[in-house]
């Protein structure tokens, strides 16, 4: 009985699995936060219909949300080093790392662009047009009328996405980096067992979305008192 | 007083204004008439640049452009001493009914926060919302959202309001009261150029009711001759189709 599942070694996984919880949340912020400003900037693109730029950050969102995200890793890892190669520079020495980084930056970029096209395109034209009709500017309709709308509206995909995301970080050890799964690796060659080493790292995981959902249910909360999408202000 | 010359406007192939002329002298009401889609929107929508006419002069107080050659600055400008009331309210839906009000005043103009609240409250005391300051859009019925829709209007004391059909996204029963307001600010001697079907407000306040057809005017004068004495048939033909028999053949 005692050998399906040793409790003691469940226990023993959780000091080295959160010693590389680092590495697991710095892919986490890198993705969101570079994944913002590409995203941003694609949205943008898309919502003014920008020729030729719109039609290529479509395509490329379409295209990256159909793969799944272990054959970007790999697209990366492998595809980059040999385009910029073709150009003369060699980035074959570059740290596993930064290839991980750019493919969760590619992916989540392409999810938050769709997130905050669709928050900003929820925010009906009339309002916009009211502004300006009261002689504010583009600027100003953003920032006072439209932001605080769209925000409020992407909130809660934008809290799926980051616990999406960080599960999706469980691939990354394909390419060698040594994470929260990473080390499940050298845990189990050393000790034969694998089950006590994953139970942990579910436990981790889970903990973690909890408290990322329970985050965003309050921010939306919190948001939804003042603002009045949902109608009752 | 505004003056508009020629003002010609196309969406693709399709020409929808083919060359307005019209004056409205400071104080007057005018009504503009016609079937959908004769232009009537798109003509208001391009007094203050929400959309762009293709050519034409537009003068609104003291601004004059020549809207060829219009700059993002006379826009601004044109767009400051206009105000418009839509259809469908468009009302700021993070605000509440003050801060609609307030937000012309305090972003584009730049009026401290106390003297536009002030300034708000009392419009929106005038409009017949004075308990309601504090109610957000969505809390408000279609009449009461219109009444702050023209008291943002009123708010920004413009040369001239344009009212888009603002009472026919209304429940019959709430048209009365927006129209009560309108005619109360119509009578304070506000300059206005209202597109609507509602006849009763074109027979009391009209000072000219203009009827439009196929992107030009076909007809104007006072409401008595354009709406019970019109001298084209297309006028006739249209009143015939929206006037309920006994007003007509008064
Ligand atoms: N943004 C637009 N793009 C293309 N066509 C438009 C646009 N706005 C209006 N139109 C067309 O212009 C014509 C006049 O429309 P509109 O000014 O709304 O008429 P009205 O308000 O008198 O009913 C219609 O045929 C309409 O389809
Ligand atoms: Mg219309």
């Amino acid at each position: 009985m005692e050998n399906i599942f040793l409790l003691s070694l469940f226990i023993d996984c959780f000091p080295k699995l959160l010693s590389r919880l680092h590495i697991t949340l710095y892919i986490v912020v890198i993705a969101l936060l570079f994944g913002m400003l590409l995203g941003t900037y694609i949205a943008v693109v898309r919502l003014y219909k920008v020729p030729v730029l719109s039609q290529l950050a479509t395509a490329y969102v379409s295209f990256i949300r159909g793969i799944p995200i272990l054959v970007l890793l790999y697209i990366v890892y492998i595809g980059l080093p040999l385009v910029i190669g073709a150009f003369g520079v060699n980035i074959n020495r570059w740290d596993t790392m930064i290839f991980v980084m750019i493919a969760y930056v590619v992916n989540t970029a392409a999810f938050l662009s769709e997130i905050i096209r669709s928050a900003v395109a929820g925010v009906d034209l009339g309002q916009t047009e009211a502004a300006y009709s009261v002689g504010m500017t583009r600027l100003q309709t953003f920032r006072r009328i439209i932001a605080p709308q769209a925000i409020q509206i992407g909130i809660p995909a934008l809290g799926n996405t980051i616990v999406s995301l960080l599960k999706d970080t469980s691939l990354a050890y394909t390419l060698g980096v040594i994470d929260v799964i990473g080390v499940i690796k050298a845990i189990s060659s050393n000790t034969y067992r694998s089950l006590e080493a994953y139970a942990a790292a579910a436990f981790i995981f889970f903990i973690l979305s909890s408290i990322l959902e329970q985050c965003f249910n309050i921010i939306s909360r919190k948001l939804g008192i003042k603002g009045t999408i949902s109608g009752q202000g | 007083m505004i003056v508009v010359k020629g003002l010609c406007k196309s969406f693709g192939k399709q020409e929808v204004l083919k060359g307005i002329d019209l004056t409205v002298e400071k104080g007057e009401v005018v009504v503009l008439l016609g079937p959908s889609g004769s232009g009537k929107t798109t003509f208001l929508r391009c007094l203050n640049f929400l959309e762009r006419p293709d050519a034409g002069e537009i003068t609104i107080g003291d601004t004059h452009v020549d809207c060829k050659s219009v700059t993002k600055n006379e826009i601004l400008q044109i767009r400051r001493n206009t105000a418009m009331v839509f259809q469908l309210y468009n009302l700021f839906k993070n605000k509440t009914a003050l801060e609609n009000v307030m937000e012309g005043l305090v972003t584009p103009r730049k009026i401290p926060k106390i003297e536009a609240e002030e300034i708000s409250r009392k419009i929106l005391k005038k409009v017949g919302l004075g308990a309601k300051h504090d109610a957000y859009p969505s809390q408000l019925s279609g009449g009461q959202q219109q009444r702050v829709g023209i008291a943002r209007a009123l708010a920004l004391n413009p040369e001239v309001i344009l009212f888009d059909e603002p009472t026919s996204a209304l429940d019959p029963e709430l048209v009365g009261e927006v129209l009560a307001v309108m005619k109360k600010v119509a009578k304070e001697g506000l300059t206005m150029i209202v597109v609507t079907h509602e006849i009763s407000f074109a027979r009391d306040i009209a000072s000219k009711v203009i009827f439009i057809d196929g992107g030009v005017i076909v007809e104007q004068g006072t409401a008595e001759e354009v709406l019970f004495h019109p001298k084209e048939e297309r006028t006739r033909q249209f009143l015939k189709r929206i006037l309920p028999a006994s007003d007509y053949s008064i």
